[in-house]
């Protein structure tokens, strides 16, 4: 009798899937470094060509652009989501929790496309907040949002916020109320007790949080191509242009390769720093 | 419910555990008889648990045998072993009711519905729990819960049963009142039942025998009035009730009498103890128990007194436990009964002890 | 006092920036006319006659949902297996094993999609509904495995030695204790899945053909050609959905205990 009867049935599954997912980014890898046959879909020999080509200002951009653009998502996100966090674990009305819970979570199952859609019809020449700025008064001509960064990034904001708001929450929730209590029972006023003990005690949150959508970023695809018109481009589109338009796989895939190392060495250095960070701010 | 005569012994065999570098259990040896109600004491990470788990066959030990009639067992796993096992936290399955609970272990066995139901509503009369069946086992009180995880323990006629800390998780009046109806069940079954607990008090009034552990290894295995009288050794000594430890003392020889001195000026007489064979000029560990001291009045004769300082006077209800400071040994604690000593002798003033080695534990250092 | 005004009035205005969109595709997808206008010059359901009429999207919605269907459902088995394992079994490469499984979280979902692309030509499976279920399982699996991980590690593993010692089989024990016992972490992480695998779009733009698109793309292809609020209209609908089944599975499930906040 076996002390672990079901170790063959159940690893079986989960090995083939892990073996056509590496397979799959083994064709990647694979055609990176293949010639380029213009007009054909097949592959030529073994090069390095593409690598040196994504030195290349425009390619080299799109790199900087994505590190940049998912450093200022990541850093608005947290900013917007912490009050909402706060109130959703602390409100003691249960309605206002459901409601909570349900507004800021739903954007998260809409997906990718219907968010951006629903923001170029916001940030459009024509749209509701041109409209509504132009009738008020505020401005006297229409504001362009579309294909900016800054369109881009309050597109993105909006949708990494369910995630952040659902890391946050959580650790806010862990937090013993009790040492809210004591703080101000030691005459600690509310913005201090804010200051000094929920944040710290979140700090483990607020760190993971923004390394999730500091990652969940760099793989936005949607919003850069549909608000970013090709005028904000990100690797991800990039990489579509190539493979698409230009037809040029092996070229995409060689962004592809650089857009999966700059995710994971860029996630590295943040976890460093976060570790760095931690140190200094943990409370044990 | 008759199964009286279903005993089964169970045989520990120089079992060791040991996990990644953590030695549990060691040589531990033990035969547990027919029918009998064997209790495992010892401090907590003492591998009380562990022990019990390689029964159940959760665990398997490192090295040594066990087994249950004589023949080994190792090899056979948990669900056909035939042990009966209480959790501490009682594992009663959330999200079925009392009796699916309960009937759990016979419909594993295959056994007809109508014969399940019958011996389930015997199970629940036994222990007192009729017309709970349909319950959901979150709304039932701790009692309720640790009488359910009895009863299907039970109800599979174990060869064995094992109970580990099935009281801890109750409140003082409820233990004493599980600890009766313990007692009785195992008188009316007959169950050979090995419990584990950490709770002198319980080990020594529901054994037949008690097994104090510490550190993996077994320290005594006796019947619980030999362990209170007779401690095989300085730990089992301190670890059973409360004791005071005299300082290591020098053993003089005279015939039958015998002189112990624990310091220049202390000097205590006595007689052979039961167990021991003293030699003359031999070294010793003197133990007594805070009841027979006593303070010294005109009836002591002036052999074996001690003058100290009253430190402290703890009063207990029945009794005062009265602390006081002996030049030469030490702290001595002595038990009175009601609360006179507090009057008799203030904090501070001095004191006349008499210390009878009787009754005392003596053994070689 | 005022502090507490503030702060819920700034709450509030977080919350209005959450759902602007929300609201203003509502509005537009009841606009009668072609050019978007705000406020809207009257009220029409023309738009949502053209979204449930139009032959791309209602293949689309098809296809996208027998997609989510069995790729969450494949996923189901596969991550709670596999979760089990975990929480319950040290065998050699779990490590690395859990990080494979776990690392579409990371890496971006295009390049995922690139990469089944290429191996869906590879193996002559080119934009089959095959190739599509496979992307979607290796998307949705990470979900799926950490509901039921979550679940796992919290029940007691004194239920499963108990029903052992009461003589139910390792098999028994599996389908009559923790099975029953994870229903929930295993229904929650289902549904996760399945949304996100019906809204999916990153990857699914690489590995369909317009035969085998999924709805998500079939919009997408929709907004790059036309202006009119026909995908308003169906943006609509999947957000009143999503709602829907949001408060459904908060009422049964709690979306606190699936989102895994709680307050203790
Ligand atoms: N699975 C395990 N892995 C490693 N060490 C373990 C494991 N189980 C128990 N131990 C160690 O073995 C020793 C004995 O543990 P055990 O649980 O048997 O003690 P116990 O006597 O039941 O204690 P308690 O009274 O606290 O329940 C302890 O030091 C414990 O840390
Ligand atoms: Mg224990």
């Amino acid at each position: 009798m076996s002390k672990r009867p079901f170790l063959i049935p159940f690893l079986v599954p989960a090995i083939l899937v892990a073996v056509i997912f590496l397979a799959a980014l083994a064709e990647i890898l694979q055609y990176s470094f293949r010639e380029f046959i213009p007009g054909s879909l097949d592959v030529g020999g073994f090069t390095l060509d593409n690598f040196a080509r994504i030195y290349r200002p425009v390619y080299f951009k799109a790199v900087v652009n994505t590190f940049v653009l998912s450093l200022a998502t990541a850093f608005f996100t947290l900013i917007l989501s912490y009050p909402i966090a706060f109130a959703l674990v602390r409100t003691k009305v249960e309605w206002v929790r459901t409601l909570l819970i349900l507004l800021s979570i739903t954007p998260l199952f809409t997906g990718e496309i219907v968010r951006t859609y629903a923001w170029m019809l916001v940030l459009g020449t024509n749209g509701f907040l041109n409209t509504m700025l132009l009738d008020i008064g505020i401005i006297s001509e229409p504001v362009t949002f579309m294909y900016t960064r800054a369109g881009v990034v309050i597109a993105l904001v909006q949708f990494a916020m369910p995630v952040m708001i659902i890391i946050l929450a959580t650790a806010i929730s862990h937090i013993n109320t009790d040492y809210e209590k004591a703080a101000a029972n030691l005459g600690a006023r509310p913005w201090t007790v804010i200051t000094r003990v929920v944040i710290p005690l979140t700090m483990p949150g607020i760190i993971s949080g923004f390394i999730v959508i500091f990652a969940w970023t760099m793989s936005a695809f949607a919003t850069p191509q549909l608000i970013g018109g090709g005028k904000v481009l990100m690797i991800s589109n990039a990489i579509y242009l190539q493979g698409f338009s230009a037809l040029n796989f092996p070229f995409a895939a060689t962004l592809s390769v650089i857009a999966l190392i700059s995710a994971f060495a860029s996630l590295a250095l943040m976890k460093l720093i976060a570790n760095r960070l931690e140190r200094q701010t943990a409370i044990h | 419910m008759n199964i009286s005569n279903s005993g089964h012994s169970v045989d520990i065999v120089e079992v060791t555990k040991t996990f990644a570098n953590v030695t549990a259990v060691h040589k531990v040896s033990l035969n547990i008889r027919k029918g009998e109600f064997m209790t495992l004491l010892g401090p907590s990470g003492c591998g009380k648990t562990t022990l019990l788990n390689m029964v159940a066959g959760f665990e398997t030990q490192t090295s040594g045998a066990i087994q249950i009639d004589g023949k080994d067992i190792s090899d056979v796993p948990p669900y056909m072993r035939e042990t009966g096992m209480v959790f501490q936290s009682y594992a009663l399955f959330p999200h079925m009711n009392v009796f699916d609970n309960i009937a759990f272990g016979l419909r594993m066995r295959k056994l007809p519905a109508r014969e399940i139901k019958a011996e389930v509503e015997r199970a629940l009369d036994m222990m007192k729990l009729s017309g709970m069946e349909g319950r959901r086992v979150r709304q039932l009180s701790g009692g309720q819960q640790q009488r359910i995880a009895l009863a299907r323990a039970i109800v599979i006629r174990p060869k064995v049963l094992l109970l580990d800390e099935p009281l801890s998780a109750l409140d003082k009046n409820l233990r004493l009142q599980m600890q009766v109806e313990l007692k009785e069940l195992h008188q009316k079954t007959g169950l050979t039942t090995i419990f584990v607990t950490h709770d002198q008090g319980e080990a020594l009034s529901l054994s037949d025998r008690v097994v104090v552990m510490s550190r993996g290894e077994v320290q005594q295995v006796s019947a619980p009035i030999e362990l209170y009288t007779q401690p095989a050794n300085g730990f089992v000594a301190s670890f059973i009730g409360e004791i005071n430890a005299l300082p290591k003392a020098r053993c003089q020889k005279s015939g039958q009498d015998f002189r112990f001195e624990v310091c220049p000026e202390i000097s205590l007489n006595g007689r052979q103890p039961a167990r021991q064979e003293l030699k003359d000029g031999q070294m010793v560990h003197i133990f007594i128990r805070p009841e027979h001291i006593e303070i010294a009045g005109p009836r002591h004769n002036g052999a074996n007194i001690v003058k100290g300082n009253v430190a402290a006077h703890i009063y207990q209800g029945t009794h005062t436990q009265t602390r006081v400071n002996v030049p030469g040994i030490g702290l001595v604690e002595l038990r009175t009964k009601g609360a006179a000593a507090i009057d008799q002798a203030p904090l501070g003033s001095e004191i006349a002890l008499s210390v009878p080695l009787d009754e005392a534990v003596i053994l070689p250092a | 006092m005022w502090r507490q005004t503030l702060f819920w009035v700034i709450v509030s205005c977080i919350l209005f920036y959450m759902t602007i969109p929300a609201i203003v595709v509502v509005m537009t997808s009841f606009n009668p006319g072609e050019i978007l206008s705000f406020p809207p010059n009257g009220f029409s359901l023309r738009w949502y006659e053209k979204a449930l009429t139009y032959p791309d999207f209602r293949i689309a919605f098809r296809t996208g949902l027998i997609v989510a269907l069995i790729s969450s459902t494949l996923a189901l088995v596969i991550g709670t297996s596999f979760a089990f394992l975990v929480v319950r079994y040290v065998f050699p490469g779990k490590n690395l094993l859990e990080g494979i499984l776990s690392s579409p979280l990371i890496i971006p979902h295009f390049t995922t999609g690139f990469g089944f692309l290429l191996l869906g030509a590879h193996l002559n499976l080119n934009q089959t509904l095959t190739i599509i279920i496979m992307t979607h399982v290796v998307l949705v699996l990470p979900f799926v495995a950490r509901a039921v991980y979550v679940s796992l590690l919290n029940i007691d593993p004194n239920f499963e030695r108990s029903a052992a010692n009461l003589g139910a089989s390792p098999f028994m024990v599996l389908s009559r204790i923790t099975v029953p016992l994870i229903i929930p972490g295993m229904a929650g992480g289902w549904l996760v899945a399945a949304i996100l695998s019906l809204t999916e779009f990153s990857a699914s733009l690489y590995v369909t053909a317009s035969r085998t698109q999924t709805l998500p793309v079939a919009m997408y292809n929709y907004i790059r050609e036309y202006t009119d609020p026909t995908v308003a209209a169906v943006s609509a609908l999947l957000i009143i959905a999503t709602m829907l089944i949001l408060m459904l599975a908060n009422h049964f499930l709690g979306l606190r205990k699936i989102l895994a906040i709680d307050s203790h």
